[in-house]
């Protein structure tokens, strides 16, 4: 191909990163309203019991920031080995309705030290996995199945309001899930309607092989930029189960160099290897973003590597098909 | 004396049959616009605060999806997060469940909305139905009642801990956790605490550890007796009788002339209790299906059933006794010649204060100065505009007669409803 493609840019963030910063909402306020217009996304980590930085819940910390931002897509992240699969599901689904279709969820699946610190702050529990990478890893799976099949619980036109029957729903089209995992049960329906975008988008952080199957249950899988990205970037979207999810590379920004040059450089090489967006990581945040923002942005968008923020619902942003629903007779 | 002040909360009207949806200015439930011209509506009329109610699963009438009311809601700390968002002085009080929530995370959550929204968080603490509601967790399981009071009170005071910030390491018979929460000194001290459980247990947990009850108990006779009786359990804790706010629900008709509003009440009740919606409620007493009666006419001759399988899921059991709620239902019907559908819309009526803008503020504050209440939750039958005509014709009269606030006078929840500034540790009872 001689055309040369667009791609997207987002930033990668956490919820403990006002730092020292007193005034959390301060901080949070303007750091979305540099970004809001800047990027196409940001995701939100979620610091989960990390000792003394945990921080806000990054999902509602997502629905502070979606009324005072417009066009910028919020994935917000959620360790789901050690929360209710189930709250999960309906705050995402609240995120998308308060953003108007910007959600996304972002896939946590904690270190085996992190796990360790989440599994004490949680207390040992019935339905809750064991502290091995095995049964976090396929609980990580199975509750991000549950999360998406109680966004299709409800079919879009459930709601009827239908004075001559004297009905508000048709119960022909809410859903039980239950699903059984190895840990849980699941029965739904949700009680949250169906989302706007159907299923908001899933994304999902890639770091090791053994993140295979994961990755493909994501729609949008963020990797390292460097010597490994193809490989993984071919091997997501090779043969086997699961989705073909999107490939974004991650792009670490070191808060001693202000080169753009040569980020712009690292980016492109990202892009041939085939990297459908770049996600940028800061890691002094605070001191780095006045400089990202005005400087590395606006370098990327010359390059015409990034194009203007395309707004819209976070789905079709990152090329995804509107979402079927899993349960809707076939029409 | 000075006249006490009223405290107003505005519940967003819920899953229940009390919201009105067949009439055409009823709005969407889910849409954030109702949420936002919903909250902005009541903070302009100065309320202390916004409360949602909680239900985790769908409910259920005879094995399937009950289907006559409102159904669907956001998540309550996503969308409480989101309108702290978008306004600056209101409370946002949720009601969740410790039952299907764990410390660690609920109380992070709770802190993160106190944090997000400069000291307007609360919590309205119940414990749930059980087994039904279960079946959407991962815990699964349902704890017997007494059980659920234990816990309920343990997770307090785990969430309390925690709420201090730094080190917690809690040893408890409900809980074993332990981490370092970098959320400390959140701007009330602690979100401010609700409690909406009647029994005995419930009472005990609200005067030990609440700042706020929300209560059924709506009418003067009823609302006096409830209020003394929770009152004078705060001694015993230490506490004074300001320390704890007496919250009924209740709800509001208004009308140009009282047989105006009179007119509306009726018609109101009679879209909340549609025909097949009164079988429905019959049957929550029968536990028989009863789709066969005429709603128009007179109660079933047949007993209710007794089994302990309940038809109605996922609402608060209300009749514990049926043969004896039965038997006093159809001597009322008898009586006041009832069919079915009139006397459901009388018994399962809530508190309303039915009238001009003039009457029922000055009925509001009459039950509040009487001591029926220290202010009410008010729940409108309308999505999104059921406070619009309240906030524009009610509180300027309640203003007047000074018995209401004229503007914020604090930055927090805990400061507009005069609790003690920081949350204080409650001394155990001896
Ligand atoms: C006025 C009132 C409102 C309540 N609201 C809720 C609610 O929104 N969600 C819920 O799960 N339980 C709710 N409950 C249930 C209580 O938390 C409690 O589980 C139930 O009342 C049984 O306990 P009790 O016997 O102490 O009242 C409510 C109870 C009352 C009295």
């Amino acid at each position: 191909m001689t055309q040369k493609s667009t791609i997207l840019l987002g930033f990668g963030l956490h919820a403990n990163a006002h730092g020292d910063d007193l005034d959390w909402r301060g901080f949070w306020n303007s750091l979305v309203g540099r970004l809001d217009g800047a990027a196409e996304f940001l995701t939100l980590e979620d610091r989960f019991a990390d000792p003394g930085r945990d921080g806000l819940d990054a999902i509602l910390l997502a629905n502070w920031l979606a009324p005072r931002s417009r066009d910028i897509g919020i994935i917000a992240g959620a360790p789901l080995n050690f929360v209710e699969p189930f709250h999960v599901s309906t705050a995402i689904a609240t995120l998308d309705y308060v953003s108007a279709g910007r959600a996304g969820l972002l896939i946590q699946r904690l270190d085996q030290h992190r796990s360790r610190d989440a599994g004490r702050a949680i207390g040992t529990l019935k339905g809750f996995p064991a502290v091995d990478p095995l049964s976090l890893d396929s609980d990580t799976l199975a509750a991000t199945e549950v999360v998406r099949r109680l966004w299709d619980s409800w079919e879009d036109d459930a709601v009827i309001r239908d004075v001559a029957s004297q009905r508000y729903v048709d119960g022909e089209k809410l859903h039980n899930i239950d699903y059984q995992s190895a840990d849980f049960r699941v029965l739904g329906p949700s009680i949250t309607p169906r989302p706007p975008q159907g299923q908001p988008l899933v994304a999902f952080g890639w770091t090791t092989e053994g993140d295979l199957a994961l990755a493909r249950a994501a729609d949008v899988v963020f990797v390292p930029a460097g010597t490994g990205f193809a490989g993984v970037a071919a091997k997501l979207r090779g043969e086997g189960q699961g989705t073909r999810p999107k490939v974004i590379a991650d792009l670490q920004v070191r808060p001693d160099v202000a080169d753009v040059a040569e980020l712009v450089a690292a980016a492109q090489t990202s892009v041939a290897q085939g990297a459908e967006g770049i996600r940028l990581i800061l890691p002094a945040l605070y001191r780095q973003i006045a400089s990202v923002v005005d400087a590395l942005v606006p370098a990327l968008r010359a390059d015409l590597l990034v194009a203007q923020p395309l707004g819209g619902d976070l789905r079709s942003r990152f090329g995804l098909p509107a979402a079927r629903n899993r349960y809707a007779a076939a029409a | 004396m000075s006249k006490k002040q009223i405290i107003l909360g505005a519940q967003f009207p819920g899953v229940n049959n009390f919201t009105v949806w067949s009439d055409p200015a009823a709005g969407s439930q889910i849409e954030f616009a109702s949420f936002r011209h919903f909250a902005e509506t009541v903070e302009r009329g100065k309320f202390d605060f916004v409360f949602l109610a909680e239900g985790l699963r769908v409910r259920e009438q005879k094995g399937r999806f009950h289907e006559l009311d409102v159904v669907g809601r956001p998540n309550t700390l996503a969308i409480l997060t989101a309108l702290a968002s978008i306004t600056n002085h209101v409370g946002l009080i949720g009601t969740l469940t410790t039952t299907f929530n764990e410390p660690y995370p609920l109380a992070r959550q709770l802190a993160t909305l106190d944090i997000l929204s400069g000291g307007r968080a609360g919590w309205n603490v119940v414990t749930s139905p059980g087994a039904f509601t279960g079946a959407n967790f991962r815990r699964g399981d349902h704890l017997p009642f007494r059980e659920r009071y234990e816990r309920a009170r343990d997770f307090l005071e785990t969430a309390r801990s925690i709420w201090q910030g730094g080190d917690f390491h809690i040893r408890s018979p409900h809980f074993d956790i332990a981490g370092r929460t970098g959320a400390g000194s959140l701007p009330q001290g602690a979100p401010v605490i609700a409690q909406a459980g009647d029994s005995d247990e419930g009472r005990e947990l609200a005067a030990s550890h609440a700042d706020l009850i929300y209560s059924r108990h709506g009418t003067l006779e009823e609302g006096q007796a409830f209020y003394a009786d929770v009152k004078q359990r705060l001694a015993k804790y230490g506490r004074s009788r300001d320390a704890l706010k007496i919250l009924p629900g209740a709800n509001f008709v208004l009308g140009e002339t009282l047989e105006d509003a009179l007119e509306k009440q009726k018609a109101i009740r009679l879209q909340q209790v549609s025909p097949k919606n009164a079988i429905v409620f019959l049957e929550q007493v029968w536990n028989r299906d009863l789709t066969a009666y005429d709603p128009d006419g007179p109660l079933p001759e047949v007993d209710p059933d007794v089994a302990v399988e309940q038809l109605a899921q996922g609402r608060a059991a209300r009749y514990d006794n049926r043969l004896e709620t039965a038997r006093a239902w159809r001597e009322l019907a008898e009586r006041e010649k009832l069919s079915i559908r009139e006397l459901i819309i009388k018994v399962t009526g809530r508190k309303q204060f039915v009238g001009t803008p003039a009457q029922v503020a000055e009925e509001i504050d009459r039950y509040v100065q009487a001591d029926a209440a220290d202010g009410f939750v008010f729940a409108p039958h309308l999505t999104p505009g059921g406070f619009d005509e309240f906030v524009e014709k009610v509180v300027p009269i309640l203003q007047e007669r000074k018995v209401f606030r004229q503007d914020y006078a604090a930055p927090t929840l805990r400061g507009n409803l005069a609790l003690p500034e920081t949350w204080q540790p409650v001394a155990k009872a001896v």
